[in-house]
């Protein structure tokens, strides 16, 4: 039921951006290292061709994608150098785009789950064309069900998902032992999905100084 | 997906099978199983060994049904892993998470990324519990390559 506390997320990001606009910059934003045919674009979003091609001719002509003509075929990518890419980017990745789709795939465990989160190369923004999204889970949930919750989002978000799953007395005390894994983890920039920082914030809070 | 048609696509190769080479294997499978869980060693190194008992052992069952993986061929870790329904009759939910233990040791000997102590601990249960299963199939299906005196 916490859970419910970012229902409101997707139509913040519904606000700002229209439905058709919305899903083709989210699979371009969230995979900047690939380029993609249009009818690519078109099967992966199922944006119907007519508004596929007045959108992308805008996003282009606006600076937000690159378009690069190979003989008949025309692909679009990300322009990492546009002024506001990485914004934007981050509003996707917290958005639409990822978090949504983990969150709803997590929903079911809710109750078993504390607090849930992206960390990594994705929560970053440092992101490579094989990356995995790294998603830990504290709570009672075992890892086989933190892992079959999960695993039907790869096709979705075209990402491999690597689940680490925990306890929240193992999460506490190896923070409070200084494990190398826990200690990068709870420094380094994360996406939640279920609680949020003052959850994490109570298993963090009494290590010595 | 049938063992046939990945015999087609050239994913598996057709190899005899041979009880001493099966009980090699489950044998080999049981001693990196032990090791994995030597506590003095880093989580890394004992996630490998639970991964190789995984391997082993879904070796041991492809080569009881007359294959074996090509080698030579990229991704033939995930083929061993994928042969377990059609093997053993795996349930997908646990190939899922021989998957998902593939990639983590994957990521981990190809970033250097630390290896978590849960990950370390589900590879080495799902180890066992394919060890288990393994062997009780063997004897059960092919006890003429796996005995129940071995």
């Amino acid at each position: 039921m916490r859970a419910k506390k970012h229902s409101r997320d997707p139509r913040l990001v519904e606000v700002l951006f229209g439905t058709y606009r919305r899903r083709i910059l989210s699979l371009l934003l969230l995979h900047p290292e690939e380029d993609f045919y249009v009818r690519e674009i078109g099967r992966l979003t199922g944006v119907p061709a007519g508004s596929l091609h007045r959108e992308l001719k805008l996003l282009s002509e606006a600076g937000l994608l690159r378009r690069a003509a190979a003989g008949n075929q025309v692909r679009y990518q990300v322009d990492r150098d546009c002024p506001i890419h990485a914004e934007l980017a981050g509003i996707f990745r917290k958005t639409a785009g990822l978090a949504d789709v983990l969150r709803e795939a997590m929903a079911p465990l809710a109750g078993k789950i504390f607090v849930a989160f992206v960390f990594g190369s994705v929560a970053e923004g440092k992101e490579r064309a094989g990356s995995d999204v790294d998603v830990m889970a504290i709570g009672s949930a075992s890892f086989g069900a933190v892992v079959e919750a999960l695993s039907r989002t790869r096709e979705e978000l075209r990402r491999e998902v690597n689940p680490v799953a925990m306890t929240r007395s193992a999460f506490q005390s190896k923070y409070r032992d200084q494990d190398r894994f826990v200690s990068r983890v709870a420094r380094e920039p994360k996406i939640f999905l279920i609680g949020g920082a003052s959850e994490l914030g109570k298993l963090t809070e009494d290590r010595a100084a | 997906m049938s063992l046939e048609n990945l015999l087609k696509i050239g994913q598996l190769k057709k190899h005899p099978p041979d009880a001493r080479e099966i009980q090699r294997l489950v044998a080999a499978a049981g001693r990196n199983l032990a090791d994995a869980r030597v506590t003095s060693i880093s989580p890394e190194t004992r996630f490998d060994a639970a991964y190789k008992a995984i391997m082993q052992s879904a070796l041991a069952a492809l080569m009881a049904c007359g294959y074996r993986p090509d080698t030579d061929r990229p991704g033939h870790h995930m083929t061993v892993i994928q042969s377990l329904p059609l093997t053993i009759r795996l349930a997908g939910t646990r190939v899922t998470v021989l998957d998902t233990l593939r990639r983590k040791r994957n990521i981990s000997d190809y970033t250097g990324e630390e290896m978590d102590d849960v990950s370390m601990e589900s590879c080495i249960v799902e180890a066992e519990r394919l060890l288990n299963d393994v062997k009780t199939w063997l004897k059960a299906e092919r006890p003429d390559l796996y005995g129940a005196d071995t």
